[in-house]
């Protein structure tokens, strides 16, 4: 078996299952008019790990109507289901792509060892199990999270309001804007309170696509940071030096709660954001947008003259270079120097911080290669950016929600 | 300037681990970089990737209407409205059809200007012989 491939707890998002023989104590096919029954320890598993938060999938060579019946006798709502005769790794990236989060946030549980080595061997960040594995897995560190908060319980209810949110976009005939003016979405920031600490430890242990430190805790006014545990956020709610706002997301399909935060130090003339963080689950809704905008504004108001947002870009965290650039963040040092990019060699981080690339070899292969430090940086005097009327926050008209 | 960013070395097209390769495949018409082409030397034909970038756009946003926007189009202007979604569906399409990884090489994204910026970036980073 191969449990050492992701370290960490609660690495592990969302579980993909064969059906035959795993979840089903028999070969669906080969049962006639009586399908195999659901295998009772491992549907114990499902709902235990549901529980905490971690999504369940299917992925079989089978017609469709097979995973029905493996809800149906499992009595679990599979956050995705991928029934054909391909490669079972491409059927894992697809359920990547379809749920928003990275391969390397998948396991994968099948009896067949041929299944398991192909998947092992196409995607070596999924953490690959057989059932009796799979039986022992809620003891495992990878599949407990370190706190399991109202946004964990009610995650894979959300994960199928965005399968009727995106059914849905895909038929709308507007731009993106009028979509989600459409659809009712609304933008809260406001200041985080003390309830909000867990949910914001968690979003630091599990966001990789829009996180600006790349897990690696930033120095703060709040001391030396062993991790971005809760202790370390309650620390920065009493600091009297920095401000921590938090992001929460609702639509017509639903209530994503919590999704996003960042941590703010102002300082004479120049605003600082050592950390900036948001649910994939968010992406594409305007929020990340939302929240840089407001930033900004903020920043304007307070007669700051630039805004500042640390980074440590790597291959992970391209959606939200892509967001700070859209809303006109430069590293001033690499202006001008495309061909300096993450790759490791680049120069962009030297002098920024004392920490250096870490293996950071060019054709490494590890997504996680490539950590460069990186100072994004925009002047706030001038061209303040628009904020859409569904956004309620601090200081913008109709909000004050602080 | 390196050509290998993080993500294309050792395991390239990760996402696409049936290693079904470069162009010639099912790729946007007009493909780019054909072996021994004729493109000039050291890059390939901007106008044959401006066409992909427009078809990789169009699948990004589900727009047609971008398979028919100028090169001067600003990308993360309203004309286009790329958004770190939709970039990063673009960017990944780029990687996996044409082999060139623009994050890797533009910590700053200034290349996604316009659509020419980026078709003149990516065509400089296409090897001759169109592989990845």
């Amino acid at each position: 078996m191969t449990r050492e491939s992701p370290a960490g707890e609660g690495t592990v998002k969302c579980v993909v299952w064969d059906i035959d023989n795993t979840l089903l104590t028999g070969i669906y096919l080969e049962a006639g008019d009586q399908p195999p029954g659901a295998d009772p320890v491992l549907t114990t598993v499902l709902a235990e790990l549901g529980e905490r938060g971690i999504l369940h999938a299917l992925a079989s060579k089978n017609p469709p109507e097979a995973a029905a019946h493996t809800a149906r006798v499992t009595g679990w709502r599979f956050a995705a289901a991928e029934c054909g005769w391909g490669r079972k790794s491409d059927a894992l990236a697809r359920i990547a792509a379809t749920l928003g989060i990275g391969v390397d946030a998948l396991a994968f549980v099948d009896d067949d060892p041929f299944e398991r080595a192909e998947v092992g061997f196409a995607l070596p960040g999924v953490l690959v199990l057989s059932p009796e594995d799979a039986a022992e897995a809620p003891g495992w560190p990878e599949f407990s999270p370190p706190v399991i908060t109202p946004e964990a319980r009610r995650r894979a209810e959300m994960y199928a309001e965005r399968q009727r949110r995106q059914a849905a976009e895909r038929s709308f005939g507007g731009t993106k804007e009028e979509f989600l003016e459409t659809v009712g979405t609304r933008v809260t920031i406001a200041a985080a309170t003390a309830a909000d600490v867990p949910r914001l430890h968690e979003l630091a242990a599990r966001t990789r696509q829009f996180n600006s430190v790349a897990g690696q805790p930033p120095a703060t006014g709040a001391g030396p940071a062993a991790g971005m545990t809760q202790d370390w956020f309650r620390g920065l709610l009493a600091a009297g030096d920095c401000d921590v706002a938090t992001v929460r997301l609702r639509d017509a399909f639903g209530d994503d709660g919590l999704v996003g935060a960042c941590v703010v130090m102002r300082e004479a003339g120049i605003w600082t954001v050592p950390l900036l963080m948001m649910s994939c689950r968010a992406m594409g809704r305007g929020v990340i947008d939302a929240l840089l905008a407001w930033l900004v504004r903020q920043a304007a108001r307070a007669g700051a003259r630039r805004l500042r947002i640390p980074c440590v870009a790597n291959t992970r965290n391209v959606p939200l270079r892509l967001a700070l650039a859209a809303a006109g963040f430069r590293v001033p040092e690499a202006a001008g120097t495309a061909g300096q990019g993450t790759a490791g060699q680049g120069t962009a981080g030297q002098g920024t911080a004392g920490r250096g690339p870490e293996g950071g070899e060019a054709g490494g292969g590890n997504a996680t290669s490539g950590q460069v430090p990186a100072v994004f940086e925009r002047d706030v005097g001038t061209a303040l950016p628009v904020l859409p009327g569904w956004v309620e926050a601090p200081g913008e008209q109709g909000g004050d929600a602080a | 300037m390196s050509g290998t960013g993080p993500g294309m070395g050792a395991r390239p097209a990760r996402h696409d681990t049936g290693g079904t390769g470069p162009p010639g495949g099912t790729g946007p018409p007009g493909g780019t970089g054909p072996p021994g082409g004729t493109g000039p030397p050291g890059g390939a034909d901007v106008a044959a990737i401006t066409d992909d970038l427009r078809a990789f756009l169009a699948a990004a946003t589900g727009r047609d209407e971008l398979l028919r926007i100028p090169p001067a189009a600003a990308l993360f202007g309203t004309a286009v409205g790329l958004d770190s979604l939709t970039g990063t569906l673009l960017l990944r399409e780029i990687q996996r059809r044409l082999g060139v990884d623009v994050a890797g090489e533009d910590l700053n994204m200034d290349s996604l200007a316009t659509l020419g910026t980026l078709a003149e970036f990516v065509a400089q980073r296409i090897k001759p012989g169109g592989s990845p």
